[in-house]
């Protein structure tokens, strides 16, 4: 009997001494096994009335998760408890953006239109463009998920800003914008 | 299910009052339990034991996180010190956590972590009647070994007899 309880005093006495907690070793073990499968370049290509723009970030898990070219944050959204993704590249010839409305960023299609309201997606070439009118969208497949990083593929209808008013905006011919053949590729999920 | 009321001849429930403990538990509100727990008489004295217990520990993060909570199987061996089956007792467990999570902040966000692993355990308790009512008042550590890294508590519980039948017939 003393050496049965002696036993389980020195099992516990020793897995009282690590030093991690669960959580903690798990989240270790996560941030290990996304080093180990950094990509060397994340890249974000579309096509806008024709023309191709190309954007890539080499190393981009060394971006910082709050001021990075090109990566996926979690974000909370404005004014709420709610918990939202955005994606975002910012290139020479502007910003592009795109919001999953979730809070846990899976694989599948994400569908924004203009039925739910104006959103802001790109600028190219000094002009904004809008999800506006109900006919235009945006739309997001995510078709990888893997060790931090999201791949996969978009296009959209969307209208262009002529200028910003108030209280009211001026926007171009209801949409005039066609974004194809576009792909996101190692894009970085940050925290 | 007759197989299993066979076999045992006592067992207990048990509600307790739970405090984690080590490190990065500092946001940790007090938590709680139950277990059942079949009882195995091999001697006067000593008892093999078979415990499933549920426990749940919240985090006081203003609202962002949700806790921990273990659901741990264990045998345990209960032996009373003074050679009767009711006093001062104690009970060394060894067992698996069948359903482990537990929730960190991570970049201001709460994410969840689930986990199995093997359990440790080591208990003292007082076990005595009121009236005929057999009661267990009972102070247990236990440690979650998983991933490398350890959940560690300590509980505070008395326990409430289930008689199925009695010693002197094993």
């Amino acid at each position: 009997m003393r050496k049965l309880l002696l036993t389980s005093l020195v099992i516990l006495s020793l897995s009282s001494c690590l030093k991690e907690s669960i959580a903690d070793a798990m989240l270790e073990e996560q941030k290990s096994a996304n080093q180990g499968g950094s990509p060397a370049v994340a890249t974000m290509t579309y096509v806008i009335n024709g023309n191709t723009v190309t954007n890539s970030v080499s190393d981009p898990d060394s971006q910082s998760p709050t001021y990075y070219q090109l990566g996926c944050s979690k974000t909370l959204y404005p004014g709420t408890n709610n918990s939202i993704y955005s994606l975002d590249c910012v290139s020479t010839s502007g910003e592009f953006t795109f919001t999953f409305g979730t809070d846990s960023l899976t694989v599948g299609n994400y569908l924004y239109t203009g039925i739910s309201g104006d959103l802001f997606v790109l600028s190219y070439n000094n002009t904004d463009e809008f999800v506006h009118v109900p006919t235009d969208s945006i739309s997001f497949n995510v078709t990888s998920y893997s060790k931090g990083h999201i791949s996969g593929n978009f296009s959209g209808r969307l209208t262009p800003m002529i200028s910003a008013g108030n209280p009211d905006n001026t926007y171009g011919t209801p949409g005039s914008v066609l974004i194809t053949k576009g792909s996101f590729k190692d894009v970085p999920v940050f925290y | 299910m007759s197989v299993l009321l066979f076999i045992v001849v006592r067992g207990e429930a048990q509600l307790g009052v739970m405090k984690m403990v080590g490190n990065n538990t500092g946001d940790y509100s007090f938590g709680f339990g139950a277990f059942i727990k079949g009882i195995f008489p091999v001697s006067p004295a000593s008892d093999l034991t078979l415990e499933l217990g549920a426990n749940f520990f919240p985090l006081n993060d203003g609202g962002i996180g949700s806790g921990s909570a273990f659901v741990p199987i264990k045998v345990g061996y209960r032996y009373f010190l003074n050679g009767t089956d009711r006093g001062i007792y104690v009970e060394p467990q060894v067992g698996y956590n069948i359903y482990g999570v537990t929730s960190q902040i991570v970049e201001g966000y709460n994410k969840d972590f689930i986990f199995h692993g093997f359990v440790f355990a080591a208990g003292t308790g007082y076990l005595f009647d009121i009236g005929t009512v057999p009661l267990d008042l009972n102070l247990h550590y236990e440690t979650i070994f998983a991933h490398g890294g350890s959940d560690n508590y300590i509980s505070l519980g008395l326990t409430y007899h289930i008689l199925f039948g009695k010693r002197e017939e094993y």
